[in-house]
């Protein structure tokens, strides 16, 4: 008896579960045109940069008439990220936006969506062989993000000292660019030692430790750049247990709430916004002119805001603050 | 062996206090209908049902459960080592880290020797599954001689395997595996079935015979039933343990030469909750963390119930977040419902 | 009197500085019942212990058939042919009553799948059918846990495991205790059919008028010494409780 009440407990919980979802984005028009369905696989669950993007995604979907749901792995890891590509690509949506977590091994499954007759476009990050791939990358121009990046801390921090950069973890193509760019630029002030790059698996307490360290080892260090949200955050994390936040300049990738409350409080001085929810937008957009069989374009660069305290609530850069919801 | 002596029979004689118990082939029947096994194997056809039953066309196809089956194989072959493990009353929570550092020295080695061929291929495989081993071999040897629980110990190495492959990494996950690795046994199939899922399958088919039909087997339930009357018998207690911890941690280290074939990178940040997720199918299963009661068929069900859970919820759009709710309760429900069963069975058979 | 079959002379043992066995002797006869009793904390346990190989003694000799031995574990005991029913029965209670029969004796299949291990269930359920027939247990569903048994039908299967595998000398420790008055009867019942085939069954327990009825020699134990022996037909109750609480001097009555 108790038994058949549990399992038809559990039938409901199933069926509220399925009327639960796909709720995102349901497009209104009642046009002859067909709705297309469009997912967005971000690269983690829970990072603003990723819901950001959501956001731009699911206003350009509505716009369009479009349905947009959200599917994303619990850690930045090709290993989780993989079966929600699969299931993704069972339920059949007509294209995927999604953020590869690896340039490499996220090829096999992505290969699959394609041959399922799904259109890929890669947003923020992209695979090895991604132009023949998707058909269409977006993303920030990392290289010039990591340029841009350079010039702000040497203006900080006076242009003499040590400077480190702490990084996410190797074949990640976005955040591999701005470390690039970064040591490219930093030459260019010759008072500045870059003494190299340390790697924070994308976690903030590996990136705070990362920090402190550096710090022990390099007395006259006097900036750090963290590639990404995470590294970022936990290079100011580290810098504040250390007590160093007056004497380390910290420009950060990103522009999530934290990072502006720490912009705030003066313990990061500069952030180099991108702008995922255009990378969002442009992505439907994409996805859906290759749907119509319409000109596509095969790359596509979105720019950058520099947040100070000084300017992040004027009008023309608070909009580019990342959000933790849409 | 001494021989089975011969008593002058009495008659038998049925006390009133002395209730018979039901027939032994009606006893049969009904404990292996009321088993905890049929009872998940029927949550797992109802949550199979239900989804087909809301997104018929992408959800029951065979490309859909082929992916599945491939994506859940990693798990499935620690959790049969897992199974082993708990039904002697123990844990091994070092799992996802002996995975992920057997997986570390196997791409060393493949490196080192040249990155191509499969010499090198065939030298790393090997090079972790004795790493996956020797972990299992230190947790036996402290469970059993260092007398350390065995949640203690496992916790400890959890660490300490971890740790040694962020020591040898530098954190960082090691790339340029031999291509020939993923393209034939990482992604390649057999007449449509993908060579993980070949090795799952006859792991888990090993893990079921052994289990079930082996001295091996019978000294695994016997132990976590009672260790101290195994020992009575002249069961080698200690001997047989560090042999469990030791199939554990090599079956860790297969799980992590499956997971290199497949994404080509050792994978380090995402195994940290495959402990979890190996208990939680084990216990699914029906198998008792108490020890003595467990098969390896359910196990199985287990791993297939979380799995079909996420894939079926991403198919209906579910919010990520939800899913591990989901999970969480299905978890709850299924384990009450054993104890439910458990205690009709006893009164049942008490009666 | 036919010659002792299993001797303990003098055994010595000490658990964290206290002396459980003082120099205690022991005798058991072959197709005869020895009861061992004495008030708690006399040591009658750890003296089982030490003859069953579960416990290595400190001190003192064990003599076997004629010859001095050393039981250095439970499997050696076994080898020797003697069995032991533990207080707490030792069984394994999420195994049936056949797998906890055959524990530490599983028969395997002939051939190679018997040298991989491989068991053979059919012989061994067979046999424990038998067996159990044999000595009159009332147990028709064999496939059940011994858990979801009653306490006097675990009684019986721990019984009927010494009783079936014993080729010399049995012990059994408080083998009624926990038992209705029926079920003890039945078990009693299996001692004297154990005794009657020629093995010595070494009966230990508090329960004075099943010792006094079952015994053919009474053995007490008082404060880890040896302080009387008694033939049961020639003594009554009295005298062993007085010699068990010290109110009796000590006394050999052959």
């Amino acid at each position: 008896m108790r038994r058949r009440w549990l399992l038809g407990l559990a039938a409901l919980a199933l069926a509220l579960a399925a009327c639960g979802g796909d709720d995102d984005g349901g497009g209104g028009a009642g046009s002859a045109e067909k709705q297309y369905k469009l997912t967005l696989i971000q690269g983690v669950k829970g990072d603003q940069f990723y819901v950001t993007m959501q956001c731009g995604a699911q206003e350009a979907a509505r716009a369009a008439g479009a349905t947009l749901d959200v599917a994303a792995p619990d850690e930045f890891d090709a290993s989780l990220q993989t079966p929600v590509v699969n299931a993704v690509v069972a339920k059949k949506p007509d294209a995927i936006l999604v953020a590869p977590t690896d340039t490499q091994a996220m090829i096999p499954p992505l290969t699959q969506a394609k041959q399922a007759g799904i259109k890929l476009v890669f947003v923020d990050t992209t695979t090895e062989n991604g132009a023949e791939l998707a058909e269409s990358e977006i993303a920030s121009d990392n290289e010039e993000g990591g340029r841009e990046a350079a010039r702000t801390l040497a203006e900080l921090t006076g242009g003499k000292g040590s400077v480190l950069v702490i990084n996410v973890k190797p074949g990640i193509s976005t955040t591999d660019a701005r470390a690039k760019g970064f040591e490219d630029e930093i030459k260019k002030t010759p008072g500045l030692k870059y003494i190299g790059q340390e790697y924070s698996n994308d976690k903030p307490e590996i990136a705070a430790s990362k920090a402190t360290a550096a710090l022990a080892a390099h007395p006259d260090l006097v900036g750090i750049f963290g590639t990404n949200l995470f590294s970022a955050e936990g290079a100011a994390t580290g810098l504040r247990s250390a007590g160093a936040t007056k004497k380390v300049k910290i420009v950060g990738f990103d522009a999530g709430p934290k990072q502006v409350e720490d912009l705030e409080q003066g313990i990061v001085q500069a952030l180099i916004a991108q702008k995922p929810a255009d990378i969002g937008r442009a992505g439907v957009e994409q996805a859906i002119a290759a749907l119509k069989g319409e000109p596509v374009q095969k790359k596509i660069g979105t720019g950058f805001v520099v947040v100070t305290k000084e300017n992040m609530n004027s009008p023309d850069v608070e909009p580019f603050l990342y959000k933790s919801s849409c | 062996m001494s021989e089975i002596r011969e008593v002058p029979p009495a008659g038998t004689q049925e006390e009133p206090a002395d209730r018979p118990l039901q027939a032994g082939v009606q006893g049969a029947l009904r404990r292996r209908l009321t088993e905890t096994t049929t009872w998940t194997f029927l949550i797992l056809l109802g949550i199979v049902a239900g989804f087909a039953a809301l997104r018929f066309e992408q959800f029951a196809t065979v490309f859909n459960f082929r992916n599945i089956a491939a994506d859940a194989s990693g798990l499935l072959i620690i959790a049969v080592g897992m199974t082993f493990v708990i039904i002697t009353a123990g844990i091994d929570l070092s799992v996802g880290s002996v995975l992920v550092f057997s997986g570390v020295i196997a791409a060393k080695v493949m490196l080192a020797l040249g990155g191509e061929g499969w010499g090198a291929i065939g030298a790393g495989l090997v090079a972790g599954l004795v790493a996956g081993l020797a972990w299992g071999v230190v947790n036996g040897v402290l469970v059993t001689k260092a007398r350390v629980p065995p949640l203690i110990v496992t916790l400890g190495t959890l660490g300490m395997a971890l740790g040694s492959a962020l020591l040898i990494t530098g954190g960082i996950d090691v790339r340029g595996v031999p291509l020939e690795l993923t393209t034939t046994i990482g992604i390649g199939q057999l007449s449509g079935v993908p060579y993980v899922v070949i090795i799952a399958a006859v792991v888990t088919a090993i893990g079921v015979i052994t289990l079930s039909m082996t001295r091996f087997g019978r000294y695994t339930y016997a132990i976590g039933s009672n260790a101290e009357a195994a020992r009575r018998a002249g069961i080698n207690v200690d001997r047989h343990l560090i042999k469990v911890y030791a199939l554990s941690g090599l079956l860790a280290g297969l799980a992590g030469m499956v997971s290199l074939a497949r994404f080509a990178t050792t994978t380090i940040g995402g195994h940290s909750t495959d402990n979890l997720a190996a208990i939680a199918a084990v216990v699914l299963g029906g198998t008792s963390l108490f020890g003595g009661i467990g098969t390896v068929l359910g196990t199985v069900v287990g791993v297939f119930i979380p799995a079909i859970l996420q894939n079926g919820f991403v198919i209906l759009g579910v919010q990520p977040f939800w899913q591990q709710v989901a999970v969480g309760a299905v978890l709850i429900i299924a384990v009450y419902i054993d104890q439910l069963k458990r205690r009709a069975q006893e009164r049942g058979e008490r009666r | 009197m036919s010659e002792p079959l299993l001797e303990a002379r003098g055994i010595v043992k000490s658990f964290a500085g206290v002396r459980a066995l003082r120099s205690v002797d022991f005798t058991a006869h072959p197709g005869e019942v020895a009861a061992l009793v004495g008030d708690n904390g006399a040591g009658k346990s750890t003296l089982v212990k030490i003859l069953s190989g579960t416990l290595a003694p400190d001190g003192g000799e064990i003599w076997f058939e004629g010859r001095q031995v050393t039981i250095p574990n439970p499997v050696a005991a076994r080898e020797l042919g003697i069995e032991t029913v533990y207080q707490d029965l030792a069984l394994a209670p999420e195994l049936d009553p056949t797998a906890n029969l055959f524990l530490g004796r599983e028969l395997v299949r002939p051939g190679p799948l018997g040298k991989l291990g491989f068991l053979d269930k059919a012989a061994m359920r067979r046999q424990t059918n038998k067996a159990f027939a044999d000595l009159g247990i009332g147990l028709q569903d064999t496939g059940a846990m011994v858990a979801n048994l009653s306490g006097g039908q675990r009684q019986s299967v721990a019984v009927s495991r010494a009783a079936t595998w014993v080729s010399k000398v049995v012990f059994m420790d408080e083998p009624t205790a926990a038992l209705g008055v029926v079920q003890s009867a039945k078990v009693r019942d299996l001692i004297r059919r154990v005794r009657d085939s020629g093995i010595a069954v070494v009966l230990i327990s508090h329960n004075m008028p099943e010792v006094m009825e079952l015994a053919d020699r009474i053995e007490v134990l008082r404060l880890g010494v040896r302080v009387a022996r008694f033939r049961a037909a020639e003594t009554t109750m009295e005298q062993v409780i007085a010699a068990m609480t010290g109110a009796l001097g000590t006394g050999e009555v052959a």
